[in-house]
């Protein structure tokens, strides 16, 4: 982890100089993980692509502006965050759609990988976008609250309330069907 | 400490210090409430990251933009090997051009008498060597001609050898002939003689 840090402070420091070979190696380590955590928050494949493909495009014409290489994780996802929610702003009622929300949360039979990664989606897309968005940072990103804070411009306090009734939310559906299927 | 769903919560998520971890796991021992709240959050932990990420579509890059590109000055000035090349052949020119500017800064004497003898060396070492192989040519060229003459003797040798042994054996025929010759003229005069 350290090696990789250091790796990409490097390619952060090549990338500024004009290097845009740099700036693809980082692209590739990244693309990944901004892409699904766009997707999971507007819900639709090509949006979540263009999207991805605005937010590189917006770091590497504002890479000289980020301070500190180290917080190119949070800088890069705030990035995402702005493109995802003037999407969202843009498209409100379509990204509602977006989400198949057939899957119910009744507890029940043993499921199998599919049915619970529908069940999973159907929770997510039924939280609010700033309630999803604060699960996909926290438990699919790994941020810490006071990183979520900067990257949603928001106090630590509101990402906490935001992330822990998400966390009573998705329970109520999750949490019984794991039981059930446990037993 | 008592029962706490937020502090439950942020020690799932992996937000509590080490010191604040420990009251919290002392609780959830104790309280059967907190630790089936505490295990249906580990479920929904546990069922979210089921869910797998998916693969990029279509790689994202980008291609070398001139906008973004540094001018060609940045580039060299920001190149080492540029930069070293750039700096030998300034280095090449300044001592190329000061070689030029002050050709009469060198020393008349030593360098004559430098020349003198690196020539005089030259050339000691230039007739030796022809010298050396003129006379390998020279002894190259005699033994050959020794070798040439020796073969040349020795076909005559054999030539005259032959020549030798046919002639004997002609000389040999003639004079056996002319006995034989002498030997019916005798017998012939030996029988005229009987008839007279």
């Amino acid at each position: 982890m350290i090696f990789r840090e250091v790796e990409d402070r490097d390619l952060i420091a090549k990338a500024r100089r004009g290097h845009v070979d740099a700036y693809n190696v980082l692209v590739s380590r990244w693309e990944k993980r901004v892409f699904n955590y766009l997707l999971r928050l507007v819900g639709h494949r090509e949006d979540a692509l263009d999207l991805s493909q605005d937010v590189f495009l917006k770091a590497y014409q504002n890479l000289k502006k980020l301070e500190d290489p180290a917080k190119f994780p949070g800088w890069l996802f705030r990035i995402a965050h702005n493109e995802a929610y003037s999407l969202l702003r843009k498209n409100r009622p379509e990204s509602e759609l977006a989400v198949d929300p057939k899957t119910g949360g009744e507890s029940g039979g043993r499921m199998f990988p599919i049915e619970l990664s529908l069940a999973v989606q159907g929770a997510l897309s039924r939280l609010s976008d700033d309630q999803r968005e604060a699960v996909l940072l926290k438990v699919y990103q790994g941020f810490k609250f006071e990183e979520m804070a900067e990257i949603l411009s928001c106090p630590v306090s509101t990402v906490k309330s935001r992330l822990y009734t998400a966390l009573d939310l998705l329970k109520q559906t999750l949490a019984p069907v794991k039981m059930g299927g446990a037993e | 400490m008592n029962c706490s769903s937020e502090d439950l919560k942020a020690y799932l998520l992996g937000e509590l210090s080490t010191r604040d971890k420990a009251p919290v796991e002392d609780h959830v021992r104790a309280c059967e409430n907190c630790r089936e709240e505490l295990e249906r959050l580990k479920l929904t932990q546990t069922a979210l990251l089921a869910l797998e990420e998916e693969e990029v579509p279509r790689r994202i890059s980008f291609v070398s933009d001139r906008v973004f590109e540094p001018r060609w000055y940045e580039t060299i000035w920001r190149s080492g090997p540029a930069m070293g090349f750039a700096s030998a052949v300034i280095l090449a020119t300044a001592i190329m051009m000061h070689g030029f500017a002050r050709p009469s800064a060198v020393s008349p004497v030593a360098p004559t008498v430098d020349t003198a003898q690196i020539e005089q060396r030259i050339e000691r070492e230039v007739n030796a060597r022809v010298d050396a192989v003129v006379a390998k040519s020279v002894s190259d060229a005699q033994v050959k001609q020794a070798a040439e003459f020796v073969k040349v003797l020795n076909a005559t040798e054999k030539r005259f050898e032959t020549q030798r042994q046919a002639d004997l054996a002609t000389v040999q025929q003639a004079a056996k002939y002319y006995e034989q010759k002498m030997s019916r003229w005798e017998v012939a005069f030996n029988d005229s003689r009987v008839g007279q």
